[in-house]
């Protein structure tokens, strides 16, 4: 009990307070501009950190780690261009949802289930954390393989028009993610001698290219032909869903941070992984309920933001019980707790409790704070929406070049997203898919390491696969998810009767 | 039709030398590692081949008419289109020779008016505005070192971020 007051007075004194409120606003700013990240937010606090009390410190960073996770789904849903990695699922259906002037009910749905995920998977960080996170240890190459297969299985959904094109899309996104030095042998695949390939083609230049410049460039196809009096006209401003509404889609909201949590405690797994999971996961569930997936579900948007939330939790919990961080940001927040001195492992939890504690009333108080924060950010960033479109779409051109470039401070990056937003451009006029271009070079990297390395592991079998039950379980998981509406569309074919 | 066959044999050929270069790729040292560094290559590169093949038969029967105003020059927005393909082409060339704060203003305002936007003044000061915005922000604010440009312009660039 003493414990909890003094955690209690810990994070909720009026300093600590106003700390998770910057915090949170902070990191939603940083995850609504393209090119600014998660961790990017949390490194530009560190220096603010050095002078403070270390459980002041760790709050700040945990609330700007939430408040990003959210942000990212601002730009994605009102601009088609995710923020942040984390993001990239929730383009496929906010976007279309804002197209059909929802813009305001995606935004609510994306702040609430980011809330919800959050929420949730604090409560399992606080209740469950040594148990996960010795589970997780124990997942080798074959279960991560299975994870990256059922990611991949999203392509039943967003490429629902055309599965044929959706598959080559995937498989050109996968061919993609193997240009650069191959992570287990070091050969040079596909670089052609030149340096700024050995590292690969970064998926976010990519991703900026295909999804906002295609999209601009689409756009300035129809502007002619187009009546804007609507779009500009319309006040956007985040709007919450009525509760029995969001009730009836409990499970996407309950399932999505089930997996945000799961694969936030995997180690360095993360959220964009978690999100398109979460994503493959409601629309295969759900593929008869209309709007259709990836022509603005609302479920579309509740599965990607409550579990790349709930990643936020998920991560912390190796992080704080064994010193291993679950995701890119929780290795930059592990950074902060060593410049603090404080050890993150096994000890941490049993010498400092208040720091757990204070750690899941700030992911609390930040998840609460997202509504607000959510409200103003969005609203700010409506303004841009009202813009004529000759002068919303070179912004969103200008904005991507940055958020291309600051990746890695490299032109090559902004010529990748020029090249890429042709393809988006003709990807779009062929019925390909860019979602599924994007999906493989993703998982493509996690996909073939986690094979081949499962093969080394089993002094070149490939049984492991098979004998390990989780794997297994994981795999058939994702080949029903993958193979079974294909099955079901041809039972329905022949069960229908012939006229 | 005949434009998406020309652009399924545009991907076959980049398929087919990424599966040449997948196949000149240099045996594993390491006997267990049965794929080694192309082994995951050719597979994806033969998929895609046999993918592709599927969808270029259904191309052939089912014979769509697919149009791409960005061909058509006769049309107004594909001339639009050109034009705007060639201004971003120029201004990512145009970033490091007169930097980041000139072009972005540039691009700005020579884009917005190819798209048909005719409010001269406001859209002199949405260009000069907005790009001082995103150097403030970007540059100055987070240290994202955006491109400078040469001579004095990198020095004065120095002063702001």
């Amino acid at each position: 009990m003493d414990i909890i007051i003094q955690s209690l007075v810990a994070v909720f004194n009026p300093m600590t307070f106003l700390l998770i409120v910057a915090g949170t606003l902070f990191g939603m700013i940083c995850g609504a501009l393209p090119g600014l990240s998660s961790s990017m937010a949390i490194i530009l606090c560190l220096p603010f950190t050095y002078s403070m009390d270390p459980i002041a410190a760790i709050v700040l960073m945990v609330a700007v780690y939430v408040g990003g996770a959210t942000g990212g789904s601002i730009s994605a849903i009102l601009l088609k261009t995710p923020g942040t990695p984390e993001a990239v699922a929730t383009t496929f259906d906010g976007y279309p949802m804002a197209q059909n002037g929802r813009a305001g009910e995606a935004l609510g749905l994306a702040v609430t289930a980011s809330s919800f995920g959050t929420i949730f998977s604090a409560f399992v960080m606080l209740v469950a954390s040594p148990a996960l996170a010795v589970a997780a240890l124990s997942f080798q190459s074959a279960e991560y393989f299975g994870l990256g297969l059922i990611g991949l299985c999203c392509i039943t959904s967003i490429g629902a028009k055309n599965q044929m094109k959706a598959v080559l899309s995937v498989l050109l996104g996968l061919m993609i993610s193997t240009i650069g030095l191959d992570n287990i042998n070091g050969v040079e695949r596909f670089a052609f001698e030149q340096p700024f390939l050995l590292n690969g083609i970064n998926y976010i230049s990519v991703m900026i290219g295909a999804f906002a410049i295609g999209e601009v460039y689409k756009n300035i196809e129809e502007y002619r032909h187009r009546d804007n009096s609507l779009r500009n006209d319309g006040k956007i401003s985040m709007k919450l869903m009525p509760f029995r509404e969001m009730v009836k889609m409990w499970d996407t909201f309950v399932k999505g941070s089930i997996i945000g949590t799961i694969i936030g405690i995997i180690p360095a797994a993360g959220g964009s992984i978690a999100s398109l999971i979460a994503y493959g996961e409601a629309s295969g569930s759900h593929k008869d309920e209309k709007p259709k997936f990836g022509e603005g579900n609302p479920r579309g948007v509740v599965a990607p933001e409550s579990s790349n939330n709930a990643c936020v939790g998920g991560s912390m919990v190796p992080t704080l019980v064994l010193g291993i961080p679950g995701s890119p940001v929780a290795a930059v927040i592990m950074a902060a707790f060593m410049i603090i001195g404080i050890t993150p492992g096994p000890l941490l939890i049993r010498e400092q409790p208040i720091m757990l504690n204070a750690i899941f009333l700030a992911l609390i108080a930040a998840a609460l704070l997202l509504f607000i924060g959510g409200r103003f950010v969005t609203s700010q960033f409506a303004h841009i929406l009202k813009l004529p479109y000759p002068l919303l779409g070179t912004l969103i051109v200008a904005l991507g070049l940055v958020g291309a470039y600051s990746l890695k401070n490299s032109m090559y990056d902004v010529i990748i997203m020029f090249i890429f937003g042709l393809v988006g451009y003709f990807f779009d006029k062929f019925k390909y898919s860019s979602a599924a271009l994007i999906l493989g070079l993703i998982l493509g990297e996690l996909i073939e390491n986690s094979l081949r390395k499962q093969i080394i592991i089993g002094d070149g079998s490939a049984m492991g696969f098979v004998t390990r039950p989780v794997a297994l379980v994981i795999i058939v998981v994702a080949i029903l998810t993958f193979v079974w509406p294909m099955i079901s569309k041809m039972m329905r074919k022949n069960k229908a009767p012939t006229v | 039709m005949a434009i998406e066959l020309i652009f399924n044999i545009i991907v076959g050929l980049c398929i087919a030398f990424y599966l040449f270069t997948a196949m000149q790729l240099p045996p594993t040292d390491n006997p267990i590692d049965l794929l080694g560094a192309g082994g995951f290559p050719i597979i994806i590169g033969i998929l895609g081949l046999i993918v592709l093949a599927m969808i270029t038969l259904k191309v052939i029967k089912e014979k769509h008419h697919i149009h791409i105003p960005m061909f058509d020059m006769k049309l107004p927005e594909g001339r639009m289109l050109v034009l705007n393909v060639i201004i971003l082409a120029a201004y990512i060339a145009l970033l490091d020779i007169i930097g980041f704060a000139i072009s972005t203003a540039l691009y700005l305002f020579v884009a917005a008016a190819s798209i048909g936007y005719r409010k001269w003044g406001l859209l002199t000061v949405f260009s000069v505005v907005t790009s001082a915005v995103l150097v403030g922000v970007f540059g100055a604010v987070f240290y994202v070192p955006l491109p400078r440009g040469v001579d004095f312009l990198r020095e004065l660039s120095y002063q702001v971020y």
